[in-house]
């Protein structure tokens, strides 16, 4: 144990140091924000920011980026509401099939993403931020502006139905923030992520088919907006075209100021985790010690300069564009 | 005959194909009165869209333009009663500031411009709402006719908007192709190394393209104002998307490098024509986007410089 304070473990642990400091600082002010109800508001705020920030994880760590998730998320919870109904209306009939339908819907749709990116050879960040338009137009196409309801007692639960104090749906997105670790840690899959975010000639050199990489880790990013799209349906008990509004600049600060380097190679869904709810206690805590909650965005956006910039080795960067 | 000698003359070939295909559907579009409308409303996107053009020429990208307006519609309705005309003056410059501040964190700091860009947005956006009080606002009429009602009315026939638009076009033109600042951008924008190898001070000339894109910005962003009479934090939501693909089916590719404003002109007509033409097949403002999303991703396909991108991030 030579130097506790090297550079790299300041800055894998800075984030958690960043989240428990905000905590203290909040119940400070409050002491009410440490009570268990407004953990369990904070968890249902935070679920669906971290499944589209687990999602996009993927993607950060390959050096990418994908902005698509607004209209993904709004599309897929849209498509999700409408093929409900149409099944029956609950999922514990027949409605049960949608479900699975619309996880395998999400990571289609992200596949086409990655394709696009990939056989196009144009920047991801540009080719996801028009297909997010794409699907923000399909799901005003579908829904003609109106808003589509689901009352499915059953569904529902995930938000109603209260374990230990906390709702269901706070377990199911813990269960795939683990999905997400595993694949992340365990698999081949994950460690080709990092092998092309490291360094993508090296990948390639090493035999990792880069492309179908790529590729991959858009239709699970996919897979995760989905998700997201599912609890967010659950959480409001409706679908409509701004459903995932605000989802992009949430997920994207969240994943950057949890420690994931925007160059690729560093960090994971863990990261994600502590991101989220870095940014979901300033939501929460700004609104319990009663400052405006306006400010969040421009106080999130300096934040996500300060991360960064921090996360940044600025001795390996020639230029940036 | 091949591709790469046609590609230049790609913009203006398709904004004739499309005038020509939509005034066969409808004669009616050709009429003088129309177009003249039809264009005086695209003005804002215009000026929004020339300010983008100087962030993607150097080979970034501005995603701020559109919480820039918002803001700006709301800082210039707010600020109308106590500034006077220098209401004006004030959001370009404040415009400006918060580009400029973009480009210094993309430069000093390293951080993308997409990235810089959309956290500034973030920022500009929470101002907006501060001032506004999350509701909309809306101007003094007396005031607003004695001050800037000359920004919308019409001369001859010719709305002046149009004119704001040419006058800024000329600006933006002699900028790009009669100055050191111009003669800087483009050198950056074809290849950055080679900027700073040849002792060009990379970071001044491009935080001043982004403060050339912020400023630009606040000026479509008074103008929505004025035709407005009034603002709200989200009244020029929408922008974004069209600004981009106007200057990128305008044929400034996503690289850098070439094109320029004169192609954003095109760029913009193009975007006019296509919103003229869904409006007679009844397709709403909200579900362009779903097309205009798709164009995007075909017109940067067709223009980027893959020579300069090895690695296809």
């Amino acid at each position: 144990m030579q130097n506790v304070l090297t550079r790299d473990n300041l800055l894998k642990w800075a984030p958690l140091l960043v989240l428990l400091a905000l905590v203290l600082f909040f119940s400070v002010i409050n002491p009410n924000f440490l009570s268990l109800r407004n953990f369990a508001r904070l968890s249902i705020s935070a679920s669906p920011a971290l499944m589209v920030a687990v999602g996009v994880t993927f993607i950060i760590i390959m050096g990418s980026i994908d902005l698509s998730m607004e209209g993904a998320v709004s599309a897929l919870a849209v498509i999700f509401c409408y093929l409900l109904v149409w099944l029956g209306g609950s999922v514990a009939g027949l409605g049960c099939i949608a479900i699975p339908a619309i996880l395998l819907l999400g990571a289609i749709v992200g596949a086409i993403n990655g394709y696009i990116h990939v056989k196009l050879r144009i920047p991801s960040f540009m080719s996801s931020l028009a297909m997010g338009f794409v699907g923000t137009g399909a799901a005003v196409l579908m829904t003609g502006g109106n808003i589509v309801k689901i009352d499915d007692e059953v569904f529902r639960s995930l938000l109603t139905y209260r374990l230990l104090g906390f709702p269901l749906m706070a377990y199911v997105a813990f269960a795939f923030l683990l999905l997400g670790w595993v694949i992340q840690s365990y698999t081949r899959l994950g460690r080709n992520f990092y092998a092309v975010g490291g360094g993508e000639d090296l990948a390639h050199a090493s035999g990792v088919h880069v492309k179908r990489v790529r590729v991959l880790g858009f239709a699970l990013a996919g897979f995760f907006f989905s998700v997201a799209g599912l609890l967010q349906v659950a959480k409001l008990g409706q679908a409509e075209s701004v459903t995932g509004a605000n989802l992009m600049f949430i997920s994207i600060t969240s994943v950057v100021v949890g420690g994931v380097a925007l160059w690729g190679g560093i960090g994971g869904v863990w990261n994600a985790l502590v991101g989220v709810l870095i940014v979901a206690v300033i939501n929460n805590g700004m609104i319990v010690i009663g400052i405006p909650d306006f400010i969040q965005d421009g106080l999130l956006g300096l934040l996500v300069i300060v991360a960064v910039v921090l996360s940044t080795d600025r001795r390996s960067v020639a230029f940036v564009k | 005959m091949n591709i790469e000698r046609i590609k230049p003359h790609l913009p203006w070939i398709t904004l004739a194909i499309l005038v020509v295909i939509v005034s066969l559907i409808d004669p009616n579009f050709l009429n003088p009165k129309s177009m003249l409308s039809l264009a005086a409303d695209i003005v804002p996107l215009f000026i929004m869209a020339l300010g983008i053009t100087f962030a993607i020429y150097i080979g970034g990208i501005d995603l701020s333009a559109q919480s820039m307006a918002n803001m700006v519609t709301v800082v210039a309705t707010v600020l109308l009663a106590s500034m006077g005309a220098w209401v004006a003056v004030f959001c370009v410059l404040l415009g400006a500031l918060l580009g400029a501040f973009s480009g210094f964190v993309t430069t000093r700091f390293f951080v993308p411009s997409f990235i810089s860009t959309l956290a500034v947005g973030g920022v500009a956006f929470s101002v907006a709402q501060w001032l506004s009080g999350q509701r909309s606002v809306s101007m003094d009429a007396a005031q607003r006719d004695a001050l800037f009602g000359w920004m919308i009315g019409r001369t001859a026939g010719i709305p002046h908007e149009l004119v704001i638009a040419a006058v800024l076009l000329f600006i933006c033109w002699f900028i790009e192709r009669r100055t050191v600042i111009g003669r800087n951008l483009k050198a950056i924008g074809a290849g950055e190394l080679a900027a700073v190898a040849s002792g060009v001070s990379v970071s001044k000339y491009k935080i001043a393209a982004f403060a050339l894109s912020g400023g630009l910005a606040a000026f479509a962003g008074l103008l929505f104002a004025v035709k407005l009479s009034g603002g709200a934090p989200s009244v020029a939501n929408g922008f974004l998307l069209p600004a981009i693909v106007a200057v990128l089916v305008g044929g400034t590719p996503l690289t850098g490098g070439v094109g320029g404003v004169v192609n954003t002109m095109i760029g913009t007509l193009i975007v006019a024509v296509i919103r003229a033409s869904m409006l007679y097949l009844d397709v709403n403002a909200t579900q362009q986007q779903m097309f205009f999303g798709l164009i995007l991703i075909a017109a940067i396909a067709l223009t980027i410089d893959r020579s300069k991108l090895r690695i296809v991030k």
